[in-house]
């Protein structure tokens, strides 16, 4: 099995946690913790699925890609509430916060110096 | 504190490895968990990590009734700013009332989003486990300014708060984003730097 590094796998559950996510397109009332609706469902997935490949590729660029998505996704989601409805990713305050979560956490993973990286540059 | 020429986290007290000395009655010991001096046993990390999620489940899940962009002003009034009004017509601490009513509810939109913004940053850096300590303190302080506007309203069951802080000040002492949290995974690469920011997440997780 492959041993993965801490980073890495931590990446992948983040994208394991977005995917799961998407399953409050079927709950409401009190177990609506998060409210997601079709375009949520896609952001959770899309994202969800390139957070994954990041752990899986052990790739920081791809973390921080999908960090900065999920950060763009959050602050697009607070101005369509400060607009007056969820628009039309159809999320709510509590979405915001699910995706700011994850979009800090993948790059806080994804700005992580790798050393072994670097040392794999084949030197001229 | 010899703050100034740490590379490793060792200026830390929290950082020196007490688990030799707190191993031996725990027979269900990691010996492959990174050293700590709080949980050595793989069951109280488990416990602590799941206190942690729900908690900033919590946070999260009671973020959807507040609701931009008036927060409940209106005729009559609800939500966040029916709550907020309680800390005047259900007094629990008169400077507090004096604030709220002269100060937050003139100006209550700038406030509303303050709490928005805190409790969502609550609910998103406490689920996942990212400068938890830190995280933790501001839920400690949050959960004072609540009491103080709603411990006398209508329904309200008050040791429901205090619940609140001493869960939040388990999260502290027992730094719980180590735990299943991005800290743990995050922390020994911070302590590595000599960057501010790191060096100061070190302080925060």
């Amino acid at each position: 099995m492959k041993p993965w590094d801490p980073l890495d796998r931590a990446a992948l559950v983040l994208g394991l946690i977005s995917i799961a996510s998407a399953v409050f397109v079927f709950a409401s009332g009190g177990l609506e913790i998060v409210r997601v609706q079709v375009a949520g469902v896609v952001v959770a997935l899309v994202l969800g699925l390139l957070s994954i490949a990041a752990g899986w590729l052990e790739s920081p660029g791809l973390a921080l890609a999908g960090g900065a998505l999920f950060l763009l996704a959050a602050v697009v989601q607070l101005i369509l509430l400060a607009g007056g409805s969820g628009g039309f990713l159809g999320g709510n305050t509590s979405t915001f916060s699910l995706w700011l979560g994850l979009g800090v956490g993948l790059i806080a993973i994804g700005m992580v110096p790798r050393p072994e990286l670097a040392q794999e540059i084949p030197q001229e | 504190m010899a703050s100034t020429d740490y590379v490793a986290g060792t200026d830390n007290p929290t950082d020196v490895d007490y688990t030799a000395s707190t191993n031996d009655d725990a027979t269900d010991t990691d010996d492959t968990a990174p050293q700590d001096p709080f949980l050595p046993s793989r069951i109280d990390r488990a416990v602590i990590a799941v206190v942690r999620v729900g908690v900033g489940l919590l946070w999260l899940q009671n973020l959807g009734w507040k609701i931009p962009p008036n927060f409940g002003q209106g005729d009559p009034p609800e939500r966040l700013y029916l709550f907020t009004t309680y800390a005047v017509s259900h007094e629990v601490l008169h400077p507090y009332t004096w604030l709220v009513e002269h100060v937050v509810l003139p100006n209550f939109t700038i406030f509303a989003w303050i709490v928005l913004l805190v409790e969502a940053s609550l609910g998103a850096f406490l689920t996942f486990g990212l400068a938890t300590r830190f995280w933790a303190l501001v839920g400690i302080a949050q959960t004072v300014v609540i009491m103080l506007t709603v411990l006398n309203a209508p329904n309200e069951w008050i040791w429901s708060y205090l619940l609140m802080l001493l869960v939040h000040a388990a999260l502290f002492a027992t730094a719980a984003g180590r735990y299943a949290g991005l800290d743990g995974v995050l922390r020994p690469e911070w302590q590595r730097s000599r960057s501010w920011l790191p060096r100061l997440l070190v302080r925060a997780s």
